[in-house]
């Protein structure tokens, strides 16, 4: 205890020592340069290293001494030098981290870290909003006149419109976004079957189907089952199918724990990533999935030595989750920084330009928001798509207009082989390989629905999941309760034995003992 | 001298002193306080009462000590005789051979864990029909060595007089087992399942990488903390933390009376 004032004292001083050395080796080492902290999902965003036989053969006007679109450094890289050279007046280093879910980030920000950029999903920035922690955007950032606002300039109009509409638009600026649905093996699993998320119980699939381990996710699809009806019905709109996929009752929680321990007896395993792998190598026959994600399954099932299969994407009849990923930036962060606005800023526009939206796109498999200028005559995104899903006339295939009008936002259709998806007698496309996947056509859009935030109704929503993750007493099987309790008394009863065994087996050992 | 002889020695303890205050003390008493409020900070016993009403958490203790049970006894009998028979055998390489017991600790938990995912893949096919099987095996495979270790300790310590002591005076080698050998290695069983009961009560990494979808304990206090939910969270691990508490004092208590045991047998 005497010493304690001391060793206070010595860590102190170390302290006091170090803190105020902070400030100074901040200040030597970054002169006029600004110090942007970005935040991005893991594997979210081009490395660059590709191959030279990866180039995506396209006209680049960005960069038209590589002959297509490459990624040589990392985009992160990329930006640094090309906003350096910029004529800002200041120089900037990004700070890239990531993080592995939104709850991961939300408490890394509750814990004190501090980011200026970060690109969480929907109902994290509504979350992040309402908290009253998101920067907006500056007027200038919307204004298509200026050059250099990528963004704003190629954003898909339909995009814009939902982020409008949901009142998202001056906080956030879409990243990456897709839906959910079913990634199946054709051969073992029938087109039937997965138009419907109640697929996922479907005892005929008994532990041979992965559900995401994401309450969200689970929820989402449970709802789909619970009002399977009402959504399959004529008469549906579309803020009725919002209302009922967003409906946090009691109720509802109530009939979809039910729903959820069904589907945890029937699946193979709530997974976070292990899905992809054993969808690839056959161990499950389907499995939930984003669709990115079911793009890079599929890709890859394609390209296994091995045993390449053919894989599919399904996007389930009563409804499809769209969601969005999108730049914001941080109060804490910026904290009125007018450079750092601006380069946080600088960075969302780097991404949003043509190329580098393509570059992440091939990268990370997902589907960038970005579309292209409607007004101009020609679309790197729409170059892209065509080069990578566009199918040759070579008299063996039957091509099919696939109409991404609404996403471009003028009209357009890539020639696909018509192998790859499976068009419905009234034209309706529900079910397809990697473009269908990619690029969702109007009619899965047209019963897509955004999931928003949970708000008040979180906490309830998490103890849902927690008990349909856990053993309810009540459905424990009674032949082991019962082992187990007789078990206990026989360890017990064991125990005690051994315990007083002196007292019960020898008569009196320690009188002997004091004898000698 | 002798003073400043001391005076080190004091100083010595200063390094673990303030790890045990920064990352035991420190969050211990962060962890009880978030047990006893509720969100807005006031003292409240409901998490505690949240916890012993529903009937899913209240699985989840049972299932955790389930299984936790059935892969210490597991592990109990396999490890008694392996370091019976190491400790005991005349071989000279005997080393050679706990190092093939003790080696699977070198190879990182992980890469052990996806290895024994696939070699249950290929004996049973769909190793997500029998998931609380796969999770016991999974435990026992992890938590092995640590019930090997002190057995094969207290083996080689063993004072053979005492066995020999047993034989003149008439007893047959079972006898001898049960009356020297047995008592003897009471501690060393205990270290042992202490080492092995508790970690695999939380380990909850083995049930997700063997695709086990229920809950334990540990999986259990890690979705309230990922819900952002301290304090129902902080009430498991201080509820979990007592309950390792008695079963370390009931033990403890054994393995003493145990020693007094011994002296009476001398």
């Amino acid at each position: 205890m005497r010493k304690l004032p001391k060793f206070i004292l010595t860590v102190a001083a170390a302290g006091a020592l170090t803190v105020g050395m902070l400030p100074l080796s901040a200040c030597s080492s970054s002169g006029k340069e600004v110090v942007l902290r970005v935040s991005n999902w893991e594997e979210y965003i081009d490395l660059g290293d590709w191959d030279d036989d990866e180039l995506i053969e396209i006209d680049n006007p960005y960069a038209p001494e590589l002959g297509g679109v490459i990624g040589i450094n990392s985009i992160v890289d990329d930006f640094t030098e090309w906003f350096n050279n910029g004529d800002h007046g200041f120089n900037i280093r990004v700070e890239y981290s990531t993080f592995g879910t939104n709850e991961d980030l939300y408490n890394r920000l509750n814990l004190g870290d501090t980011y200026d950029l970060v690109c969480p999903s929907e109902y994290m920035i509504m979350q992040l909003v309402n908290e009253g922690r998101v920067e907006k955007y500056s007027e200038s950032f919307h204004d298509k006149n200026i050059q250099t606002n990528y963004y704003a300039r190629n954003v898909s109009p339909y995009i814009d419109g939902v982020f409008t509409e949901n009142g998202w638009k001056e906080y956030a600026a879409c990243y990456m976004l897709g839906t959910t649905g079913i990634v199946y093996n054709p051969e073992i699993v029938s087109a039937e079957d997965v138009s419907s998320w109640s697929v996922l119980k479907n005892p005929e699939y008994k532990r041979q189907v992965t559900v995401k381990d994401n309450v969200r996710d689970a929820y989402f699809a449970t709802l789909g089952i619970l009002n399977a009806e009402e959504l399959l019905g004529e008469s549906i709109t579309s803020a009725r199918r919002s209302e009922l996929l967003n409906s946090t009752h009691d109720d509802t929680i109530a009939a979809a724990l039910d729903i959820l321990k069904d589907i945890k007896n029937n699946v193979y395993s709530f997974e976070t990533d292990s899905g992809k792998a054993d969808m690839i190598t056959g161990k499950v026959v389907a499995n939930y999935q984003w669709s990115g994600d079911g793009v890079f399954i599929m890709d890859e099932a394609d390209d296994d030595t091995n045993n390449p299969t053919e894989l599919w994407y399904s996007v389930p009849d009563e409804c499809t989750n769209l969601w969005f990923d999108g730049w914001v930036m941080l109060k804490d962060g910026i904290n009125g920084d007018e450079q750092k606005r601006t380069a946080a800023e600088a960075f969302v526009n780097f991404l949003s330009r043509p190329d580098n939206a393509i570059r992440n796109m091939n990268y990370i498999g997902y589907t960038s928001s970005i579309a292209g200028d409607p007004n101009e005559e020609s679309s790197m995104i729409f170059d892209y798509l065509e080069w990578n899903y566009g199918a040759e006339n070579d008299g063996n295939t039957t091509l099919y207009d696939y109409d991404v009008s609404y996403f471009f936002g003028k009209e357009c259709s890539v020639a696909a082989d018509i192998e790859t998806l499976e068009i419905g007698d009234d034209g309706s496309i529900n079910r397809g390989r990697q473009l269908f996947a990619q690029y969702p056509p109007k009619n899965v859009i047209d019963r897509s629905v955004v999931m928003l935030d949970f708000g008040d109704r979180l906490s309830a929503i998490n103890q849902m999941w927690i008990n349909v993750r856990c053993l309810d007493v009540k459905d424990f099987n009674p032949a082991v309760v019962w082992t187990v309790v007789s078990l206990i008394v026989v360890g017990v009863a064991a125990i005690v034995l051994y315990k007083f065994r002196y007292q019960i087996f020898y008569r009196t050992p320690k009188k002997d003992n004091s004898d000698k | 001298m002798k003073v400043k002889l001391r005076f080190s020695r004091s100083q010595l303890c200063i390094p673990y002193a303030a790890f045990l205050i920064l990352f035991v003390i420190a969050p211990l008493l962060v962890i009880v306080y978030y047990a006893f409020t509720n969100g807005q900070g006031h003292f409240t016993f409901d998490n505690f009462i949240n916890f012993f009403s529903n009937t899913n958490t209240i699985g989840t203790l049972l299932y955790s000590m389930l299984l936790a049970i059935t892969a210490t006894l597991i592990c109990l009998i396999i490890a008694y005789p392996t370091a019976y028979i190491l400790a005991r055998s005349g071989f000279k390489k005997q080393h050679v051979l706990l190092l093939l017991f003790i080696l699977p600790m070198w190879i990182n938990f992980t890469l052990r864990i996806t290895a024994l995912k696939e070699v249950l893949s290929v004996i049973e096919g769909n190793i997500s029909l029998h998931p609380f099987l796969n999770s016991v095996i999974g435990m026992t495979y992890d938590f092995l060595p640590f019930m090997i270790l002190p057995l094969y300790t207290s083996f080689l310590k063993l004072d053979k007089s005492l066995l020999e002591a047993a034989s003149d005076l008439g007893a047959n080698k079972f006898f001898v087992f049960l009356n020297v050998t047995l008592p003897l290695s009471v501690p060393a069983i205990v270290s042992g399942i202490t080492m092995v009961l508790l970690p695999s009560m939380t380990n909850y990494v083995v049930l997700d990488m063997l695709y086990n979808s229920t809950f334990i304990m540990g999986s259990l206090i890690g979705s309230y903390f990922s819900a952002k939910d301290w304090h129902n969270g902080s009430m498991i691990s201080l509820i979990l933390l007592i309950i390792i508490f008695i079963v370390t004092i009931v033990t403890n208590r054994f393995s003493d009376k145990d020693t007094d045991a011994r002296r009476t047998v001398l």
